[in-house]
């Protein structure tokens, strides 16, 4: 067969030479990137130069091998027939015999053969047993609907220091928990103080603010990402995920943003060495919606 | 003719992405032409005793006064009163160049001081004489400081508004956190103490001194040798931006490489008149 007659033995490109010289740079490219990444490893060069040098050795043996393939190889097509997949008769008759001769031998014992068929026949069957556990597993419980403040619990910091009345600025903000719940993710609360004087945010909350004290859930209503950032000078709280912003002096509500609900309050009181203490648990479930919300709630526990 | 429009709209993307993120990076961020120069880190705002009160009245009646009043007791819808704010905060205000405004804003932004640090010093005094009150200007030595107990500081109280990195970020109704590239250590405690703006207010029971001065060490660390491993920081505003690059520009190379190397089958019905172009 003539390969300068067959059209499928014809290079891809009309100007090889020209094909040729580009894949030549590219191989020199690669070359001189070699002896620049030895000289620079020798110098203990720039880290970088490292990089660019070892990239460009990839670049260019990469773009000029397969330039060369796409551009100056014989582009078919071309066909393979496939061989036989069959093994040969020789072969099957070999295999069958070998076979027959253990076989024979099984038969010949069959409460042994049914014994054995039954052992895997069961084993396959106990693996439905697991399936079991997936019906007494733990459910969740009202875990969703409390946390662990209660009537009197101290706030904390993340240090677990309890927290006084002279604990912060007119302006600040901290970070509290449940005591004994350090880094609870249920529990964790903004404290903050937007004034010196009690600060009533709703009607029937004037005694949850002692000295301007104002706690809410850390955790947004919305997608339950930390409501961390208070802008004390228009007393407002951002939550950095999604940009929802709640104004404290009205309890929190929700003033832009995605939160279907203001951030729950939890009503403060100060305890007999004066430190700050929740009344009781917040008076609703804290954090994003969830499917049974409503049903379950039927009051904070005291 | 079509195999060309592909590559064509990937540079044209790459251009306006890239271009969006330069804009939106240059909103937050300071022109370099802004920057401070000189000796922000020797800023040895540490003691009044050497203040001149005359100076400071003449400064602080030149500068000031049209919009605070004489008596520095504000002027309402206009600028609020100076009484009892603490030097720590005349301090802020004034040696970051926010103060005197030269526009009214709804967040003003850091400029290059207009006074030197003895001038900004006497103003600090003579408002601070005018009535008691408010957090002194604290006295901030990095080289005391932890850095491993700054960054946890860091994390736990500045990173929600000013991002981990430092670099600031937007916030709610116009306002922003600023960049702390530019914040020597006594403005870093001047603002940790007397919460400019926005910004809460931490007092010496939140963050003691000692944890301050780490603090202070912890942000030197973090804007003064931002470690870029990979060569370019991309404004460090952290691993979305980065991820963004890798996928979008990685992707997006080994696809053009991709195309370029796959080739469609002919069609076997058209074979016999093939011609490669």
């Amino acid at each position: 067969m003539s390969t300068t007659s067959d059209p499928r033995y014809a290079d891809r490109t009309s100007r090889p030479k020209t094909v040729e010289r580009t894949i030549a740079v590219c191989f020199v490219a690669a070359l001189a990137s070699v002896v620049g990444f030895a000289w620079t490893y020798w110098q203990s060069g720039p880290d970088i130069l490292l990089g660019v040098f070892f990239s460009t050795i990839f670049l260019g043996l990469g773009v000029g091998v397969i330039a060369w393939g796409k551009y100056l190889m014989p582009q078919g097509p071309f066909v393979e027939d496939r061989h036989s997949l069959a093994s040969t008769n020789q072969d099957r008759a070999a295999l069958a015999e070998a076979f027959g001769r253990g076989a024979d031998s099984v038969k010949r014992r069959k409460f042994l053969g049914k014994l054995f068929v039954g052992v895997n026949a069961l084993f396959g069957i106990a693996f439905i047993i697991p399936l079991r556990s997936l019906l007494g597993a733990k459910t969740p419980g009202n875990e969703q609907y409390y946390t662990n403040f209660g009537k009197g619990t101290r706030l904390v910091t993340i240090n677990g220091e309890p927290v006084s009345l002279a604990a912060l600025d007119v302006g600040g903000a901290q970070t509290v928990f449940p005591e004994g719940y350090v880094g609870s993710a249920t529990g964790q609360t903004i404290l903050i103080r937007p004034q010196a004087t009690p600060l009533v945010t709703k009607p029937g909350r004037e005694n949850w603010s002692p000295s301007g004290y104002l706690a809410f859930s850390k955790v947004c209503t919305h997608a339950g990402c930390p409501v961390g950032l208070y802008l004390q000078e228009f007393k407002e709280l951002l939550c950095p995920c999604h940009q929802s912003v709640f104004d404290v002096s009205t309890g929190a509500t929700q003033i832009f943003g995605p939160a279907p609900r203001p951030l729950p309050q939890l009503p403060l009181a100060v305890d007999s060495q004066g430190y700050l203490v929740s009344q009781h648990d917040y008076d609703e479930p804290i954090g994003p919606g969830f499917w049974s919300r409503g049903a379950l709630w039927n009051g904070h526990n005291s | 003719m079509k195999k060309a429009v592909i590559p064509i709209l990937i540079v044209l993307g790459v251009v306006l992405f890239g271009g969006a993120g330069a804009f939106a990076y240059n909103v937050t961020q300071l022109p370099p032409s802004q920057a401070f120069t000189g000796d922000s880190f020797n800023y040895p705002a540490l003691s009044l005793s050497s203040s001149s009160l005359t100076e400071g009245k003449q400064l602080f009646d030149e500068n000031c006064a049209s919009c605070h009043g004489v008596e520095a007791n504000g002027a309402t819808g206009l600028a609020p009163p100076l009484l009892g704010v603490g030097p720590a905060t005349i301090d802020f205000w004034v040696s970051t160049g926010r103060m005197p405004l030269e526009q009214s804003a709804v967040q003003p932004n850091v400029h290059p001081d207009r006074f030197t640090n003895a001038q900004t010093l006497d103003i600090v005094k003579y408002v601070s004489s005018l009535s008691s009150g408010g957090p002194p200007i604290p006295l901030v030595d990095t080289k005391k400081g932890n850095l491993a107990q700054g960054a946890n500081i860091f994390a736990l109280n500045c990173a929600g508004c000013h991002v981990i990195t430092g670099v600031g970020d937007a916030l709610a109704d116009s306002t922003f956190a600023p960049s702390l590239a530019l914040a020597n250590p006594t403005q870093l405690g001047d603002a940790v103490r007397s919460g400019p703006g926005n910004m809460p207010i931490f007092n010496p029971g939140q963050i003691t001194p000692g944890q301050l001065n780490s603090l202070a060490r912890y942000v030197t660390y973090l804007t003064k040798r931002p470690q870029d491993a990979g060569g370019a920081g991309l404004g460090h505003v952290g691993p979305v931006a980065e991820g963004f690059v890798a996928l979008f520009f990685g992707i997006g190379i080994l696809m053009l490489f991709a195309y370029w190397i796959g080739d469609r089958t002919p069609d076997p019905r058209t074979e016999a008149e093939h011609v490669d172009h």
